[in-house]
């Protein structure tokens, strides 16, 4: 919180792009409707942890980058994921201070905001996906929020 | 200048809600641009250079699995393998054997009927790589791109039959919708009688549904569809798929037909993209003309159907020249509905 912001850049940006090598690898047909937004989840983290590092132009920018990796319409996921992590970044003092169960909660509602927009921009663009499935995310991303805190919060606090 | 930030609480808040609101802005104006314009294909082909060395570093593993696999079958394996193949170019030669003179008659009947359904011209082969777009549809990105010539609305075929369409374009890579994505129609003839409708994707890769069929029409399971060649997209007599089921309800209007891809959508690793003729561009003035004034309609839906092949027809380069009259009586040419609407893709 304290260090500089510069220091954080580089473990935000490499987690970024190790999420986002995550949200393309390939995984069986079954399994794919239960993968996490790691993306999300990481740009959640760093919006909770150090928002000055620029948390929002992150989820921007990452936002961007799932829209192209996903070949939708550009800027779905970058809406999505700067208002979400606007609300992280809002939350964030009192999200520190939460139990891990509140916590995955509060992220539950937020990736599931998330998850809403992008569903709501699917179709206002005329290509709606009805699919239950994709309301599952939220879930499974929830159930990982306390993995994901510690394995990034360990790359970064010594 | 953290400090410089750090000494207004207030301040700070306002900062976060501005920014917020401006990026989402921003995101709200290229989510516009992008769908009411369609001019962004430029910046998107820039971005998805960018993207490329993420796909390449999850693809890379695969496949160098792959290959590590290849390099190390057996000579028994090769073996084996080889005798197949040449077993199967044997009977691959034995059906081409044909194919010249079919397809010079085939253009002679064509020529004669005035009717150019595409052909194909030339092929470009890529590979699918191993990078998941999206679990909710059926998308797959392939290693060619805008600098191989690639087009959006392109045919893509695999050994079995057609594959699907591009849907975006990069510069080094391309997006395929597959015959099964749930927001894909394709035009297609049922083989064995002619009878012409649209295979619609169903969002499940095993399955497409023919809607638009009526109960009474002659379609049986077993029936192999192949594209009509209408809507000008895809080249004529490729295998689609094959009837798998079909449910006739008496009280429906449609009938309710499965069809088994032919292409092994969830297998293949090559596909080919596929030119047409130039000639192929050329519009099915004959279609048109024959719907008009054909005394007989052996397909029951080629009535309910007339206004929107005139419909079709109407924005092709250039329009039916020949009136009705043109038309010889004795041509026992069926008229041709062309399907009320073309390969979609989104």
């Amino acid at each position: 919180m304290m260090r500089d912001s510069r220091i954080r850049r580089l473990p935000m940006a490499l987690s970024a792009l190790v999420a986002l090598a995550l949200a393309v690898l390939p995984l069986p047909t079954a399994l794919e409707a239960f993968r996490p937004d790691f993306l999300v989840l990481v740009v959640f983290y760093w919006s909770i942890e150090s928002p000055r590092a620029g948390g929002l132009t992150l989820a921007f920018v990452s936002g961007l980058a799932l829209d192209v990796i996903h070949g939708v319409v550009l800027g779905q996921h970058a809406l999505a994921l700067t208002l979400m992590a606007g609300w992280a970044t809002h939350l964030r003092l009192r999200l520190r201070v939460f139990s891990i169960l509140s916590q995955c909660l509060t992220i539950f509602a937020l990736l599931t905001g998330y998850q809403f927009i992008l569903f709501w921009v699917d179709g206002a663009t005329g290509n709606p996906v009805t699919a239950f499935g994709r309301w599952l995310a939220p879930v499974i991303g929830a159930l990982l929020w306390p993995l994901m805190t510690g394995t990034l919060s360990r790359t970064h606090e010594r | 200048m953290v400090a410089f930030r750090n000494t207004d609480a207030s301040g700070r808040t306002t900062g976060l809600l501005l920014r917020c609101v401006l990026y989402s802005l921003l995101a709200l104006g290229l989510i516009i641009v992008d769908k009411r314009y369609d001019n962004l294909g430029r910046i998107r082909r820039v971005l998805s250079i960018v993207a490329y060395p993420v796909q390449i570093a999850v693809a890379s593993p695969f496949e160098g699995w792959d290959w590590f696999r290849e390099s190390v079958t057996t000579r028994d394996a090769l073996r084996a393998d080889k005798s197949k193949l040449e077993a199967e170019l044997r009977v691959a030669q034995f059906r081409l054997q044909r194919y010249e003179a079919l397809e010079a008659e085939s253009q002679r009947l064509r020529a004669l009927r005035d009717n150019t359904a595409g052909t194909t011209d030339r092929f470009v082969i890529g590979n699918i790589m191993d990078v998941d777009l999206d679990a909710f549809r059926e998308r797959v990105l392939v290693d060619k791109g805008a600098q191989d010539g690639v087009f959006v609305g392109q045919a893509v075929v695999d050994a079995g039959g057609v594959f699907g369409q591009v849907a975006r374009v990069g510069q080094l890579t391309a997006e395929v919708i597959l015959v099964s994505d749930a927001a894909h129609a394709i035009p297609v003839q049922v083989n064995r009688n002619g009878l012409r409708t649209i295979a619609v994707g169903t969002g499940d890769l095993g399955r497409l549904k023919l809607p638009y069929l009526p109960t009474s029409a002659d379609v049986v399971a077993g029936d192999l569809l192949v594209t009509s060649g209408l809507g000008g997209g895809f080249p004529a007599g490729y295998p689609v798929g094959t009837v798998a089921e079909v449910k006739r309800d008496p009280a429906a209007s449609l009938a309710d037909v499965d069809v088994r891809p032919a292409a092994a959508l969830n297998r293949s690793r090559e596909l080919m993209f596929v030119w047409l003729k130039p000639q192929a561009a050329a519009p099915a003035s004959a279609a048109a003309a024959n719907t008009s004034g054909g005394p007989a309609l052996p397909s029951p839906q080629a009535s309910s159907q007339t206004s929107a092949a005139v419909r079709a027809a109407a924005p092709a380069p250039t329009p039916a020249p020949a009136p009705k009259s043109a038309v010889p009586p004795k041509a026992v040419v069926p008229p041709t509905p062309p399907p009320p609407a073309g390969a979609n893709d989104e």
